[in-house]
This record gives C-alpha cells, sequence and structure tokens, in this order.
C-alpha cells in the first residue's frame, strides 16, 4: 500500500527523481522526467547516467558523485552558480528568455542498514521562474542603483554618492597613506546668467559643464554636483601640485569653450579651490572647508582662476 | 587486588565515556587526569597498570605524555583513545609505544576487543 | 529575550563531540581529498550577535573574503546555519584539491561545492553523535571576495541573538587552503541542542 503511494507521489511530483548506482547506472527516473527529457523508459533504466545524459559535465560531476557515495553526505547545485545540468526544455516556453530549465538539483546518499552508501537519489527542481524574477530583479536594482547616486539634471554624481565616495577615499588614505586631493569649484556669476539669458540658460551652463568636466577627467577622479552651482572633485592618488594642474587644466577648458543657448554667447568661467589630504584633517568635511575656501579665495581673487589651500 | 587503571582526557564527558565503556565486572581501581602533566605526576608516584590516553589536551598533550613515559621508563601500558584518526596520527603514537588506538567515540565493545586481544582481562 | 548561557558540563560535553565529529571528518576528506587535513581545535563559545560581527569586524578588517552559508536542520527544532569564511583563496587550488580535472566549474561553483564538503562531512559526524539526522539546504555564496563581512553579516541576519562560536579552521598541507567556520544557532535552537547535550550527559 505505502509502496503503491509513493509510486503515485512521485509520479505527480513536480520534479525530477533520479536514483543511480555506484556504477553511475540509472536505476529509477520518475514520470517528470520521462515528460520533460523527452527519452523513452527502454533507453533510460540500466544505462549509464552519462550515456543517457551527455550533456552533463562529466569530470566534476563524476567527482561530486564519488563525494556522495564514498563520505555519505549530500551535494547540490543550483542555478545561481550552474544554470542547469540536465538540458530539459521548461515550462514557460513564452515569457522566458532562455531556452533551457533552470534547476536546482540535490544528490541525496541512500544508506543500507549498514550505513554504506549504495545509491544516490538525484532530485532536479524546476528553477526557470526563479531564475527570470531574479534576472528582472537584477535589472530593476542596477537602474535604481544608478539612478540612486546620479544627479538628475546633470548626469554626473550626485551629492549624497559623491561625498559618501570621498569619506571612503579619505578613510583609505587615514590607513593606508599616499596621497588624495580635492577640487571644488562653482561657475562665476551665475546668478547673474539666470538673471539676464533666463532659468533655461542656467541648467544649460550646468549641463555642459557637467558634460566638459566628465570629458576632461581620468577614469580614477569622481566629479560630482555639490549644489546649485557647486562642483566638487574626488581626486585618489594625486599630489595638491598635480591637483592643480587638472584644476587649470579644466578652468582653461571651461574657458575656452564657447557656451551658446539660443545663438547667444554666454560668458561662462569657473573659479576652483584645491586640497590635498594631510593627517590634521579629523574628516572629509573638513578637506570640503579647506577647498571652499581657497574658492573663496579665488573669487576674492578675480574669478577664473585656482588657488590652492594654504594655512594662514 | 584491583588492576590500577589511569584515565587521561580533558573532557569529563570522554573520562566518563571510557569508564562507562570498561567491560562490567572487570576488578579495577580507577584514577583520573585532566591533562597531560597530571598524568605524568600521577605515573610518578604510583603505580598504574594500564592508562587509556588522549592525544589533544592543554599543559601537556597524549604524544608528549608518551615521550615522557618512554624517556623515564615509566612502566604501563598505553591505549590511545583518541578524535585525531588519520593514519599518520596512528603511526606516531605506535612509534611511541603505544600498545593500541581507539577511535572516539569509545564504546564497551571496541575496548573490550581490545582488552582481550592483549589478554588484560 | 532571556540571557543564555551553556554550564561548563554543556560546554565540555560539546566540545568533546566536536572534537570527535572533526577528527572523523578530517580523515574522511583526507580520503576522498587525498591529501591531510588538519583541523584545529575549537574554541566553543556562546555569545551574541554583536560579538560574532565584532570578531569578524577585527579579523577580516583588511581582507576581501568569500562567504558562504548552509542551512541545517534536524529534528525537534535543531537548527543553524553553517557560515565557511574564506580569504585569500587561490581558484586553481580549489579546482586542484576537489580534482576537477578539466576547467569546467565556475569558481562559484567550485566554491559551493568545497565549502558543502567540509560542512556536511563534519556536521554528520556530529549529529551521528547527538543521535540525530540532520538536512541540508544548498550551500549559497553571499559575498565574493567583497569587503566588510561584519556589515554585511548585520544586515543580513537577522534571525538568532545567540550564536553558538564554533571557530574550525581547515588547514590542508598540501596545498595552501584555508578557512574559517562558524555555526550559528538561534536562540530556541540552543535551548534545543542544551537539552540533547543534557540527555547525553545523563546517560554517562
Amino acid at each position: 500500500m505505502t509502496e503503491q503511494l509513493h509510486g503515485i507521489i512521485l509520479d505527480q511530483i513536480n520534479a525530477g527523481v533520479l536514483v543511480i548506482n555506484s556504477d553511475m547506472e540509472i536505476d529509477y527516473w520518475n514520470r517528470f522526467l520521462q515528460i520533460h527529457s523527452g527519452r523513452g523508459n527502454d533507453d533510460v533504466v540500466g544505462k549509464s547516467l552519462f550515456d543517457v545524459f551527455p550533456e552533463l559535465p562529466k569530470p566534476s560531476l563524476r567527482r561530486k558523485l564519488q563525494g556522495v557515495f564514498l563520505l555519505g553526505t549530500p551535494t547540490f547545485s543550483s542555478w545561481e552558480q550552474r544554470h542547469h545540468l540536465f538540458e530539459m526544455p521548461h515550462s514557460r516556453p513564452i515569457t522566458t528568455a532562455s531556452q533551457h530549465m533552470a534547476q536546482n538539483c540535490s544528490f541525496l546518499p541512500l544508506k543500507d542498514e549498514m550505513g554504506t552508501v549504495t545509491q544516490v537519489c538525484i532530485i532536479i527542481e524546476d528553477a526557470t521562474d526563479v531564475c527570470f524574477y531574479q534576472g528582472e530583479l537584477n535589472t530593476t536594482m542596477s537602474k535604481l542603483e544608478k539612478s540612486s547616486r546620479t544627479d538628475g539634471l546633470t548626469q554626473i554624481s550626485n551629492r549624497r554618492y559623491w561625498e559618501e565616495r570621498l569619506s571612503i577615499e579619505f578613510s583609505r588614505v587615514v590607513r593606508h597613506g599616499g596621497h588624495l586631493s580635492l577640487i571644488m569649484f562653482d561657475l562665476d556669476k551665475f546668478k547673474s546668467i539666470n538673471d539676464v539669458y533666463g532659468h533655461q540658460a542656467g541648467d544649460h551652463v550646468l549641463v555642459e559643464t557637467a558634460k566638459q568636466l566628465t570629458d576632461a577627467l581620468r577614469t580614477t577622479d569622481l566629479a560630482g554636483r555639490y549644489g546649485g552651482e557647486e562642483f566638487g572633485i574626488v581626486l585618489p592618488d594625486t599630489s595638491l601640485d598635480q591637483a592643480m594642474v587638472v584644476a587649470e587644466r579644466i578652468r582653461t577648458r571651461i574657458a575656452d569653450k564657447e557656451f551658446t543657448f539660443e545663438e547667444q554667447v554666454l560668458p561662462v568661467t569657473i573659479s576652483l579651490g584645491v586640497t590635498q589630504f594631510d593627517l590634521s584633517q579629523k574628516n572629509h568635511e573638513k578637506m570640503i572647508a579647506q577647498a571652499d575656501s581657497a574658492l573663496y579665495k579665488a573669487k576674492e581673487g578675480g574669478r577664473n582662476r585656482s588657488v590652492k589651500f594654504e594655512v594662514e | 587486588m584491583s588492576l590500577p587503571i589511569l584515565i587521561c582526557d580533558d573532557s569529563a564527558l570522554a573520562r566518563k565515556q571510557v569508564k562507562k565503556s570498561l567491560p562490567e565486572g572487570w576488578d579495577v581501581e580507577v584514577t583520573f587526569a585532566k591533562h597531560g602533566l597530571e598524568a605524568v605526576e600521577i605515573l610518578r608516584q604510583q603505580h598504574v597498570a594500564l592508562l587509556f590516553l588522549d592525544l589533544t589536551m592543554p599543559e601537556l598533550d597524549g604524544i608528549g605524555v608518551l615521550e615522557t613515559i618512554k624517556n623515564e621508563k615509566l612502566e604501563v601500558f598505553v591505549i590511545v583513545i583518541s578524535a585525531d584518526i588519520q593514519p599518520e596520527m596512528k603511526k606516531r603514537v605506535m612509534d611511541l609505544g603505544a600498545l593500541d588506538f581507539i577511535h572516539k567515540p569509545v564504546n564497551r565493545v571496541k575496548l573490550t576487543e581490545i582488552l582481550n586481544k592483549f589478554g588484560l582481562l | 529575550m532571556s540571557s543564555q548561557t551553556i554550564t561548563e558540563d554543556q560546554r565540555d560535553c560539546l566540545q568533546e563531540v566536536i572534537n570527535v565529529a572533526m577528527g572523523q571528518a578530517s580523515d574522511k576528506l583526507a580520503r576522498f581529498l587525498e591529501t591531510f587535513v588538519h583541523l584545529e581545535v575549537p574554541n566553543i563559545e556562546l555569545v551574541s550577535t554583536k560579538e560574532v560581527t565584532d570578531m569578524l569586524a577585527v579579523k577580516y578588517e583588511q581582507d576581501a573574503v568569500s562567504l558562504v552559508s548552509q542551512g541545517f536542520s534536524g529534528a525537534e527544532g535543531l537548527r543553524g546555519e553553517a557560515l565557511l569564511i574564506y580569504s585569500k583563496i587561490n581558484a586553481d587550488e580549489i579546482a586542484d584539491l576537489l580534482g576537477y580535472t578539466e576547467d569546467e566549474a565556475t569558481h562559484t561553483e567550485q566554491l559551493t561545492d568545497i565549502s558543502s564538503l567540509l560542512t556536511t562531512t563534519f556536521l554528520e559526524g556530529l549529529a551521528e553523535q547527538l543521535e540525530t539526522a540532520l538536512s541540508y539546504s544548498a550551500p549559497r555564496v553571499m559575498m565574493l571576495q567583497e569587503h566588510g563581512i561584519a556589515k554585511m553579516l548585520e544586515e543580513k541576519t537577522f534571525n538568532w541573538e545567540y550564536a553558538l562560536k564554533v571557530n574550525i579552521s581547515y588547514l590542508v598541507t598540501d596545498h595552501s587552503f584555508n578557512c574559517d567556520m562558524l555555526l550559528l544557532f538561534p536562540g530556541t535552537a540552543v535551548e534545543v541542542l542544551k537539552q540533547v547535550l543534557d540527555e547525553i550527559l545523563e546517560d554517562f
């Protein structure tokens, strides 16, 4: 009675069940596998596992199975590491991009009364749905992650993300030593640009400045929009003198570039303040304050210039 | 006269396990040691016929005890009872003069078999 | 939340069954992997979540680590999670150790395979002595050569207040390979474990 019941359940269950012996021959397989693999019963029972399913990764799977027989412990294969072991079509052929059924497989030792492993039961679960939704989720997550760290207007890093990165770089030099420099700059007479040419012109200047900045920087440098018309640049592994060279390069680039909006030429220049990490700075905010104070000096000194921070 | 035996293991459970696995009705007088140093002290002071010895212990480990027994020519039979059951360890222990090597966990069947083998019962 | 402690007898008992399980595991693994496997005697402590994360933060502060988790469960609510922590691992070493001759298994697959071997071989021995049987979930790679293990655990683990910290170091002599294992039990499972230990202690 129970045996009959087991048989019915095994044939109804929505998972593949396969039993092999220590010669790697198939002793049993259930209906799920018969349906999905498209093979007849006669071609399978008593045959070698690797002959019936030639797509299996023979060397590593054989080794895994040896482990189950010898150690008496289960082993697993997850779709996250290997999409599938047994090549079978899946039950969502329309909505899923992948051709084969994603699988979670468990290899369970079957022991006799003496505790010796005589057979291994392989359970094959269809993980296509999970795999599909995980893929969707990953795509959404990476989009979300990108948008959560990007400034909507200029498409460079927003203040929160930029400052987080500065603080990470700051901790890194505190721990490991080395150089770290910081440039803060803002657009000269930006209020006037807004007043004279309109806010759309102002936005255009911000977008164009960010674009110039991205083109001018090395891949390791990180530019961010710090506030209204203020930008910051984190320069890892960069000394103060090198940072001054970068600052001047950006300043001349902006000054030389012709900004036009509705056929009008806009007078755009920037003023920059530069500082570098030293041990007297308690945190990254102190670096920002120093660069800001140098930036203020640049403004006072007549704008369109770079000034390095100096202790008074 | 009862046979004086010593059980040396840092685990109280393991000491009790060994004692409980001794053959029923065997006329023995059991002493315990919590680590190798304590065992060596006892061996130096009083006669012990048979020592059940664990290997991994604080203060002085089982290997250290076996070496001391060898160096000081202490008269005692030693049966090692250890969780470390790799062949290399067994060889080392046997080379140092142990009678035999039992894998943990110990039980009465295993222990009786070995004691019979050496005619200790 | 009641404050949990284990008695000296319970600790001694657990230490002993773990030692024996480790001995059996290293013997089995040595035979399967055809190399000498050394397992260091673990130090067992019942610790709070905070203590575990603090300890990991100190130990692995500088390192990128890989973390693999595998759940296990037995009768009467005995369940937990085994965490395997690898720092400075070499993918080729693991493939070589596992005997995967052809380069067909990905690094994460090798990592889950070796983790599963180390975890289940040890836990099977432990289960046998505790006179229970365990089932296992598939191992999951939670971190792959990443920094910040303490933060990760703080964020991802919420089901256990106490952990039985069993630090086991696996050293494989022919290979430059080692890892740490940490067994975590939720509070209710610690209670079950204590009962099981008391039953063993009563037998002797």
